[in-house]
């Protein structure tokens, strides 16, 4: 009897478990680990060849200046995209939670960038950037917008940096948004009747007590940002001569345009491993901020 | 009871995903198998062939992507014409991911029976391609002289030429006419001299800028630096010789006659640029606009900007083409002589196809290029330059015109070279160019940087 009601149990975690176990290893964990065997072969799709080369992609990869560049590049995107981001949302979504009338439109329309694919995106604002701006610049003798800001590689960042952050703003504004209204009344009304001000407030307990949310946040931005491929492709293309590459784009077209898959392939393995890194840290680090109310 | 049920809804769950596993599998060898062995075709797929026959299904990869409704207008007529051959677009996006998409066909054994591909691409995937050696006598007849050679790499006839297209300084008639008052003669200008006197003359009627650089990579790189290597001779194996050398870091550019003086002719053109103040905007219908509407009176560029232009309301016109002048000798090669090149080719798939899906490819591929509805559909619709004998439709391109007087006077450069690059060459020397536009470096840097590729370039 006994021994039936496991086998029960099993069936029962096979009936609802399995199917979702079985497209997670065929898309994703199948696709991974034959990828990172590609990474100690020689793999071409011309000569389908699979001969073990051990580590000789890695020290290719090491040996790639440009993509240490666009790494580094890409480091220093990720970090003021997340800042940013998170700061306009945390801000943003403290506005729409303190009663503004016609909060509820505001929400929906903060969020709509979300609901573009970064491709349309990248687009729009590629011509926002290099033609409506420029246009203006030029009207009104703004110097700073005389040129098309994709056309420099400073200003080229930091298109990319104001477009993402734009589109990421508002998703995160939502999940602020539910951190906040988790927080109790109670603490609050307390808070003020003891004397506290908005800024104290803030900073006392409503900051602390969204800790859940800022994590959540950090994360999502943080791992988003690390994979931008779609709005670098049609807002800059990589140019100006190829210096805004961010590292999945230069791990794209090292794989398919220069037609090296393995090292393309070995430089992704790497980046998996850097955003891992990077993101699992920051909500270790970020959970023991953690407070119950 | 119940507890039956419940044990017969496990077995079934086991069932359903070992059954899941086993098919899995059994589809993973079956790939292995046709990955190993060239021309072994799936059982199931040779059995239906057989048994119907007639109905033949065929793909049709096209990296011609602005052309892709024109081509499935042709598929339709075709299918009017013979109702059992099926014929299926795999579109690829314009100036996107498309060489990403025959690679994953390929890679998934499930390539595309007819691939309209660039010539360099055939070179690279020579041993996926139907060897056209039965058909070849009968295209040298159709074609002009040496259209065939364009398709044949390593001895083998692999692509069927369709389209030929030119390149050079397209200049705007009305402009230059204006300001030079009087009839223009485009072989006045055989120097770099003349060039110059003549970017000075429309700088000084003030009424369009001199000339237009697109800044983008796969013009700055493609189109204009790799063609000195096009110019070193007219003979194409001296050029290959002379890349080799470069290659294995026995030739310096600084030291050759023929970059020296393309660069400096950048150089001229670079100082009367309509786009000085952003090189980099490289917007392509903007700067086709510009120059069709006579913004710009030259423009480097090729027939295919027709395409843009040819539609476009309130342009000039008139259009022509002269020869990128590199010296001060009007007798050097290349100034007097426009770069002309097959860029595309028609190859037919060899790894998986069934000779009766090869047949039909080749059956259709020719009717599209001799019958009068397929070249109404190159020539008019498309706006190309065939290079036929005894076309049956008249071109409206007025640019493809001017360069078919140079290819008739036998005044081309050949480009052919560009087809052994390796695929990302235009990517990274286009980049170096851009940084020269933008004087972001001096010509010895730019040159230790494309030295610096090539010879990473195995």
């Amino acid at each position: 009897m006994k021994k039936n009601k496991r086998l029960n149990n099993v069936g029962i975690v096979l009936f609802f478990f399995g199917p979702a176990l079985l497209a997670f290893e065929v898309v994703f964990m199948i696709p991974f680990f034959v990828g990172l065997y590609l990474t100690f072969t020689n793999w071409h799709i011309i000569n389908n060849d699979w001969s073990f080369i051990g580590f000789s992609n890695y020290v290719e990869v090491f040996r790639d200046k440009t993509f240490l560049t666009q790494l580094e590049f890409t480091i220093w995107y990720v970090l003021f995209t997340v800042l940013i981001s998170n700061f306009l949302a945390f801000f943003i979504a403290l506005a729409l939670t303190s009663g503004v009338k016609g909060e509820r439109w505001l929400r929906a329309g903060y969020f709509t960038p979300n609901l573009i694919g970064g491709i349309v995106l990248g687009y729009l604002w590629q011509t926002l950037f290099s033609r409506v701006l420029p246009f203006l610049g030029e009207k009104y003798g703004w110097a700073w917008f005389e040129t098309s800001w994709l056309t420099s590689t400073d200003k080229a960042f930091w298109a990319l940096v104001i477009a993402t952050s734009w589109q990421l703003a508002g998703y995160l504004m939502i999940i602020y948004i539910a951190g906040f209204s988790g927080v109790p009344k109670d603490v609050l009304e307390a808070a003020s009747i003891d004397g506290a001000n908005r800024w104290t407030i803030l900073r006392k307990i409503v900051l602390r007590l969204s800790v859940p949310a800022i994590v959540v946040c950090i994360f999502l931005s943080l791992s988003r940002s690390f994979l931008t491929y779609d709005l670098n492709l049609s807002l800059t293309k990589g140019g100006p001569f190829g210096s805004t590459e961010l590292a999945t784009y230069h791990i794209v077209q090292k794989a398919f345009l220069s037609n090296q898959y393995a090292i393309g392939q070995a430089e992704a393995i790497i980046l998996f491993i850097i955003v891992a890194a990077v993101a699992l840290t920051q909500s270790y680090l970020l959970k023991k901020l953690e407070v119950e109310a | 009871m119940n507890k039956l049920k419940r044990q017969s809804l496990l077995a079934a769950c086991i069932v359903f995903l070992l059954g899941t596993l086993i098919a899995c599998s059994s589809g993973n060898d079956n790939n292995t198998a046709q990955n190993s062995g060239n021309n072994s075709t799936v059982e199931n797929e040779s059995k239906q062939s057989s048994q119907a026959d007639k109905e033949v299904k065929l793909t049709f990869f096209n990296t011609s992507a602005e052309v892709n409704t024109v081509f499935e207008e042709l598929f339709k007529k075709y299918k009017e014409l013979n109702p059992h051959v099926t014929i299926e677009l795999i579109p690829t996006p314009i100036g996107g991911a498309q060489i990403e998409i025959f690679q994953s066909r390929l890679a998934s054994g499930n390539p595309p029976t007819i691939s309209n591909l660039d010539a360099g691409h055939i070179y690279q995937y020579r041993d996926k391609f139907l060897d056209l050696e039965s058909e070849k006598a009968k295209y040298e007849e159709l074609t002009l002289p040496g259209a065939v050679d364009g398709g044949v790499f390593e001895g083998k006839f692999l692509g069927i030429p369709w389209t030929a297209q030119g390149y050079g300084l397209l200049y705007n008639t009305r402009v230059v006419e204006e300001a030079i008052g009087g009839t223009f003669d485009p072989s006045t200008i055989r120097t770099r001299d003349d060039l110059a006197a003549l970017l000075d003359k429309i700088d000084a009627a003030g009424n369009a800028a001199p000339v237009m650089i697109h800044g983008a990579d796969w013009s700055l790189g493609a189109h204009y630096f790799a063609l000195g290597f096009s110019l070193q001779s007219q003979n194409i194996d001296e050029n290959i010789k002379y890349w080799e050398d470069l290659k294995a870091g026995n030739a310096s550019l600084a030291d050759n006659a023929v970059f020296n003086g393309l660069m400096d002719t950048f150089d001229l053109l670079k100082q009367y640029n309509a786009r000085k103040n952003d090189p980099l905007v490289a917007n392509y219908d903007l700067d086709s606009a510009d120059f069709a509407k006579g913004n710009a009176a030259l423009y480097f560029m090729g027939d295919w900007t027709w395409a843009v232009i040819g539609s476009m309301e309130g342009r000039d016109e008139e259009f022509g083409i002269l020869p990128l002048p590199i010296s001060n000798n009007p007798d050097d090669f290349g100034n007097g002589q426009v770069a002309y090149s097959q860029p595309k080719l028609f190859a037919i798939d060899n790894t998986q196809s069934t000779p009766e899906q090869q047949q039909a490819a080749l059956e259709f591929l020719e009717w599209m290029l001799t019958s009068e509805e397929g070249q109404n559909a190159i020539i008019g619709e498309m706006g190309l330059m065939m290079p036929y004998k005894n076309l049956k439709a008249e071109s409206s391109n007025v640019i493809s015109k001017a360069v078919a007087e140079y290819v008739a006077a036998g005044n081309t450069i050949d480009i052919s070279i560009i087809n052994y690059f390796p695929s990302d060459y235009w990517a990274k020397n286009g980049a170096s160019m851009q940084k020269y536009l933008t004087n972001m470096i001096d010509r010895d840097t730019f040159y230790q940087e494309i030295e610096a590729y090539w010879q990473s370039v195995k």
